[in-house]
């Protein structure tokens, strides 16, 4: 074998096979990813079947249909990308926005904007009151978490201050149900299920923009979020500047846990599983593992959007219990087979 | 910044006091390191070493004092730029994520890469040439977390230098490193050195190793520097003992010429089997780290009168030191004293501790002057002033006669050691 005096070229055969085949594994999902995406529009209470879109209602079916598969869209790319920035900030794979309280700050304000009423408050302002909570809410974590120690909070101080915040939000959220009127009962709890029920045109544009403006921003970060998975001191050696890197990944990660929240209510699961099985596919490199995540968790829960409306209609069942029961069993299968390509710890 | 002297100092430290919130490491450390030169900072675990290093690459601000790279406030030099100056090796990094090892490489370029991470063909060139050289090239395409602590510690220098830093602080890199790729490394190292007039600051635990390769020896002690120099005035037998606490020698090498540190582990064997036992008198911790060492160093040890409670107390039941024991908050009965004396009067040598003395322990003092007037050899902690507590400091006044009847005081454990081996075996 080559050592130092011998040419360059050495022994180029394998990562030449290695980069065609992750070539062909995301070309492969290119191309895969809309026809699933088209299949979800098939789908509905009686069977596969284009709707007739001469009739009033075949059109209206197949248009409410598009929207939900917006809102799956948004809400899943947000969740799966928020996911995979948690974990690279925080190094840890248990990391998503449920675990450090952000979803459930997140939940709790929005809770409270929605028994406050009506009107364009509760559409417009539900993003940005949820977004401001669960900032609120990273923000005690974070300061919990940085109490004794020297500096920055350790990352199991983190996760431990996280998952008890979450439980302190969602105790108040299960307060303030059991004292509502019945009316803001009804929609907390409906909302609270995870429902891709379209929300008026307005909020969906404002999520859309808010959700594409953090995955742009994480997006550019992904080369400082590859350095920092060795860790903040190597990437601070390596002349990032650490420190702001972190903190605006974790924002950008939280608006979009937020806005996937205000959007759908609490769909679990997403955030944490895409991103592993994602990794384990293709890799860990941010670059692509970002906008691959985002279009997975996306395509992922349309389509068990498609699987809630149709498997026991005209009952619809919550799209949160088939991410977590038809999704689990089938991302474990992936992990098993290629848990080591995607996280060794 | 290309019309750089040959003087140039590389890294300067004025003044710097640096640590964390609650704890100061460094205090008021001076020093320079010029341009080009191959430097070895030593001293003893946890005096500061690693923090040094972390303020000089302004991972740490100093609490006073200024860090200079290249003539510049390293605080204000734009992190990309500092990075392109300074390289830095930690004692050990790991990626949870599966990265292989060119991925990992590679981010030794993000600062020199365009906004989208795009790596140049200069950048890949560089990656490839910085792994032929740490010998890495063979390991590229597999996953960093799964390779031996040696193997990682090669790809985070290779990462490092791909980096093109002119100086590279290496922490403690090396000793995870096999025989092969030590040398290896040390001769990649020195090549920098000597070729691109890379400057090396190297912490090291290997003090012959280090005596071979470097113009100059930075030494610390519990967060100051002691001495800097050529490693032949840095390498002072006396000086190392003190700053180890332990006994060290230093010999040149006959044929080579290099200085060769070595411990004192041929004399500690040698020592076994002198069976020698010393009594401690010591209590509320401070015995503890007295039994250790003496039990390292092959002595019998014994201690006494301790209140049960005591931690002291503790530390001998859990290290089977056979100890002479009191209930606690009563006086110190006959029965103790006279099972005390016995111990003493097997024993070669009396040992005190900083035990702080009241009215309570006095009587452990009476144990001392008992064993002088037996002949034994009795070593006092010096200080005693500032630990008694007893009325009209009685403990001052029965130290100063115990040390007319001919009692030792000892400052260090080190130099406790030296007159417990002085003294003559019976």
């Amino acid at each position: 074998m080559g050592m130092k005096g011998s040419p360059i070229c050495a022994d180029n055969s394998f990562t030449g096979k290695g980069k065609v085949r992750a070539g062909l594994r995301i070309a492969l999902f290119l191309a895969a990813f809309p026809l699933l995406l088209a299949l979800s529009l098939l789908l509905g209470p009686s069977g596969i079947g284009i709707p007739d879109l001469q009739s009033p209602s075949g059109s209206a079916i197949l248009s409410l249909r598009f929207s939900r598969l917006l809102m799956g869209m948004m809400t899943g790319a947000a969740l799966s990308a928020s996911g995979v920035v948690f974990q690279a900030l925080l190094r840890n794979p248990l990391a998503e926005p449920y675990v450090l309280g952000v979803s459930g700050g997140a939940g709790l304000g929005a809770t409270l904007t929605i028994l406050a009423g009506s009107g364009l408050l509760s559409t417009l302002g539900l993003p940005v009151v949820a977004f401001v909570s669960a900032v609120l809410t990273l923000m005690v974590v974070y300061g919990i978490a940085s109490q004794g120690s020297s500096g920055q909070p350790s990352v199991y101080s983190l996760i431990l201050s996280g998952v008890i915040v979450s439980s302190i939000c969602s105790s108040i959220v299960m307060f303030l149900v059991s004292t509502a009127s019945v009316e803001g009962m009804h929609n907390v709890i409906w909302w609270m299920l995870g429902s891709l029920q379209p929300v008026s045109a307005g909020q969906q544009l404002l999520s859309a923009g808010l959700i594409g403006t953090a995955l742009g921003g994480i997006w550019l970060l992904s080369p400082q979020l590859n350095a920092l998975a060795l860790g903040r001191e190597m990437a601070h050696y390596q002349g990032l500047r650490a420190d702001a890197v972190i903190v605006i990944g974790l924002l950008f990660a939280t608006l979009l846990a937020a806005t996937a929240v205000s959007l759908s209510g609490m769909i679990g699961f997403v955030g944490l599983i895409v991103p592993h099985v994602m990794r384990a596919m293709f890799g860990p490199d941010h670059r692509k593992l970002v906008p691959l995540a985002a279009l997975g968790g996306g395509t992922f829960l349309v389509l068990c959007d498609a699987v809630a409306r149709t498997l026991l209609a005209p009952v619809e069942i919550p799209v949160g219990v088939v991410t977590a029961l038809a999704g689990g069993p089938f991302f474990l299968i992936i992990l098993q087979r290629r848990m080591q390509q995607a996280w060794i710890a | 910044m290309d019309s750089i002297s040959m003087e140039q100092d590389a890294l300067t430290f004025n003044n710097v006091s640096a640590g964390y919130k609650q704890r100061r490491v460094l205090d008021s450390v001076s020093f320079r390191v010029k341009e080009g030169e191959f430097v070895s900072l030593i001293g003893p675990n946890g005096c500061g070493k690693s923090t040094l290093l972390k303020t000089a690459a302004a991972l740490l601000k100093p609490l006073s004092g200024t860090v200079e790279l290249f003539g510049q406030d390293v605080q204000r030099i734009k992190p990309a730029v500092r990075a392109s100056l300074l390289g830095v090796v930690p004692q050990k990094i790991d990626s949870p994520m599966a990265f292989t090892v060119s991925q990992i490489v590679m981010n030794g370029r993000i600062s020199s890469m365009g906004r989208w991470g795009t790596p140049s063909s200069l950048d890949h060139d560089l990656v490839e040439r910085s792994m032929i050289y740490t010998d890495v090239l063979g390991l590229r395409d597999r996953f960093f977390s799964e390779l031996s602590g040696g193997e990682q510690q090669r790809v985070a220098l290779a990462m490092v230098l791909a980096q093109e830093p002119r100086i590279i602080m290496l922490d403690e890199s090396i000793s995870h490193l096999d025989i092969n790729h030590r040398q290896e490394v040390l001769q990649i190292l020195m090549n920098l050195n000597r070729e691109k007039r890379m400057t090396i600051l190297l912490v090291s635990h290997d003090l012959t190793l280090s005596a071979g390769i470097s113009d100059r020896f930075l030494l610390m002690e519990a967060g100051t520097l002691v001495k800097a120099g050529t490693p032949a005035e840095v390498l002072d037998p006396e000086l190392l003992s003190r700053v180890y606490n332990c006994d060290l020698t230093v010999q040149q090498d006959p044929y080579t010429g290099y200085l060769q540190v070595s411990g004192a582990i041929e004399s500690l064997r040698r020592r076994r089997k002198l069976e020698k036992s010393v009594h401690v008198i010591a209590g509320g911790g401070s015995g503890i780290e007295l039994y250790r060492r003496l039990l390292i160093e092959g002595y019998e040890v014994t201690t006494g009168v301790l209140n049960r409670l005591d931690s002291d107390a503790e530390a001998a039941r859990a290290l089977n030191i056979p100890a002479v024991l009191e209930q606690p908050f009563s006086p110190v009965g006959a029965a103790a004293i006279a099972k005390a004396m016995e111990m003493i009067s097997s024993a070669d040598a009396v040992v005190l501790s900083q035990v702080p003395f009241g009215s309570g322990n006095l009587v452990n003092l009476q144990l001392a002057e008992a064993a002088i007037q037996r002949g034994k050899m009795v070593l006092l902690a010096a200080g005693i002033g500032e630990r008694d507590y007893t009325e009209g400091k009685a403990a001052v006044d029965f130290a100063a006669r115990l040390k007319r009847a001919g009692a030792l005081n000892w400052n260090s454990i080190h130099e406790l050691m030296t007159q417990l081996q002085q003294q003559p075996h019976h």
